[in-house]
């Protein structure tokens, strides 16, 4: 059974005996006191090998743990608990329990890609961050969260409207989800100028990718592929 | 000038889903814009979705082959540079060609899909760039300068260039080459916008996160993120936000009235899409650039100009 980071110290026990003699002398204080020592156990290092065995989490072994990413993280503005860094030093140790007890912020990162773009160590942080999410997601550890929700619902919009999405397509199935999209007064002022620009149609009959029967076959079969980075 | 448009070689342009979306008044200005500097416009017929920012979140290997399946088209036109006007595609497209690149297997495989597909193998060697990059490097600023009739002057513009017109320099290039945008404080949009008379005020915001990926997963935070965008303008005297990104774009669009009504009605400014606004110093109308079509009514503010 995992511990919770917080609460692994390095020391288990401390014993104080009430007269110690070391070497025929005895010694009294601070130095008979003894402390127990004990070896981290429930981590998981196989987390570390198999998020640097993707494609997206290659880079993590580079990570020098700077903060960089987490400084200017504009996700970390809005959750204390989003640290990139962090993330990538708990995926490392393998220490899968704390981060599922922070699953909650996981998912929030939106890509603005910052953190990559200035990494010191080209660490491509936010691939890296979604590999440690896509990892918990893969063992079943995590919750289903609203963000890979939509991203599922994306792909599933282009594969089942030939290849291509527009706007009324994605926003019905995501209303469909469950998500809160557009008040119907929304609805009225945009369809006025959908109308202007005569966008209607576009929207509401998009073009199709011509062969698209075949390439969807071809990418079902491709979905089915991990891709390893040896 | 003929040496500036070598640049990109051949180069195409890929709509993506967006520009023929609601993003349909991008590339109707684009087209108009490109055609009077007399660059080129032709498009990648037949392309699929890129697959965004969520394709690649759920699945790898499809999370590569729909941009790269775009890729292979373009090599297929004889293309040497594939333009996005869309910062999402940009930056998508950019990322396969940067991982068939760098891993020899992956791309490998990438090509025994493509094949299935029948489709050309791709041999990674389109380069991709930005809407605003190819007008700034393939025309520049003095041939925009010499297509305007009708400047806008004085007109207050920030130029908000959103995540993914400069960020990562991994997929990008950006920072290594002139012709690339300085990737924490790009500045071509800004020339571009005061060849054509505008004034560009002082904005610090212009690489700042919309939130975009998660408008409907995480919807409070991003009309936060919005709404500091908008501050930012509004406190540096803009009159109107000037955009490249169509996500960023709508998204701001339709957040409009939720932001005014929870971070103030002053934060009203409407938005309009850089080559809008150029097309319409070119001289042409609003109905034609379609401006009169953007939700956030920017003729409010053109109107003088007419
Ligand atoms: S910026 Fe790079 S090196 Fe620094 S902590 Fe983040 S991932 Fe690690
Ligand atoms: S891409 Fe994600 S992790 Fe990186 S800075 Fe942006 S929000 Fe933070």
């Amino acid at each position: 059974m995992p511990i919770p980071e917080l609460e692994k110290p390095i020391i288990k026990d401390v014993i104080s005996k009430e007269k110690a003699i070391i070497d025929g002398v005895e010694v009294d204080g601070t130095w008979n006191s003894f402390i127990v020592e004990r070896t981290q156990t429930g981590y998981d290092e196989s987390m570390w090998d198999e998020i640097s065995s993707t494609l997206e989490g290659v880079t993590i072994s580079a990570c020098w743990q700077c903060g960089t990413c987490t400084s200017g993280c504009t996700m970390r503005e809005y959750d204390p608990n989003f640290s990139p860094r962090r993330f990538i030093d708990l995926a490392r140790k393998g220490d899968r329990q704390s981060l599922v007890e922070i699953q909650d912020s996981l998912w929030r990162c939106v890509s603005c890609q910052k953190c990559t773009h200035r990494c010191p160590k080209g660490v491509m942080v936010e691939e890296v961050v979604h590999a440690i999410h896509n990892n918990l997601l893969k063992h079943g550890l995590v919750r289903e969260d609203p963000s890979t929700k939509f991203d599922e619902l994306f792909l599933e919009t282009v594969m089942n409207n030939g290849g291509r999405i527009t706007e009324l397509t994605l926003g019905a199935a995501s209303a469909k989800a469950g998500f809160v999209t557009l008040s119907v007064k929304d609805l009225i002022k945009m369809g006025g100028a959908l109308l202007k620009s005569g966008l209607v149609k576009d929207l509401i009959k998009p073009s199709r990718v011509r062969k698209w029967s075949k390439v969807r076959k071809v990418l079902e079969e491709a979905m089915k592929e991990e891709v390893i980075i040896q | 000038m003929s040496e500036r448009k070598e640049v990109y070689g051949k180069a195409v342009l890929y709509p993506g889903c967006s520009l023929d979306g609601l993003g349909k008044s991008y590339e109707v200005s684009l087209k108009l814009v490109v055609e009077d500097l007399g660059i080129p416009y032709q498009r990648v017929e037949d392309y699929n979705c890129c697959g965004a920012l969520e394709v690649k979140n759920v699945n790898t290997m499809v999370g590569l082959l729909l941009p790269a399946r775009n890729l292979s088209l373009a090599q297929s036109m004889g293309a040497n540079t594939v333009i996005s006007a869309c910062p999402g595609c940009h930056y998508s497209l950019s990322r396969a060609n940067h991982y068939v690149n760098k891993y020899q297997n992956v791309g490998q495989r990438v090509n025994e899909h493509l094949k299935k597909m029948e489709e050309e193998p791709y041999e990674g060697k389109v380069g991709t760039a930005h809407a605003v990059e190819y007008v700034y490097n393939a025309a520049g600023v003095e041939e925009v300068k010499k297509r305007v009739k009708r400047p806008l002057t004085g007109l207050k513009v920030a130029p908000y260039y959103g995540c993914l017109y400069s960020r990562p320099k991994q997929f990008l290039g950006t920072g290594y080459s002139p012709f690339k945008d300085d990737p924490e404080r790009p500045n071509f949009m800004d020339e571009l916008l005061r060849a054509a008379g505008a004034e560009v005020v002082p904005f610090e915001a212009k690489t700042m996160c919309c939130g975009g990926p998660h408008v409907y997963s995480d919807a409070e935070v991003s009309v936060h993120l919005e709404a500091r965008i908008l501050k930012e303008a509004k406190r540096n005297g803009a009159e109107v936000l000037v955009t490249d990104c169509p996500l960023g774009h709508v998204a701001i669009e339709t957040n409009m009235d939720k932001i005014a009504r929870k971070y103030g009605e002053e934060l009203r400014m409407p938005l309009a899409y850089f080559s809008q606004l150029l097309a319409f110093a070119f001289g042409h109308s609003p109905d034609e650039v379609l401006l009169t079509a953007n939700l956030t009514g920017p003729m409010s503010i053109l109107r003088r100009y007419i």
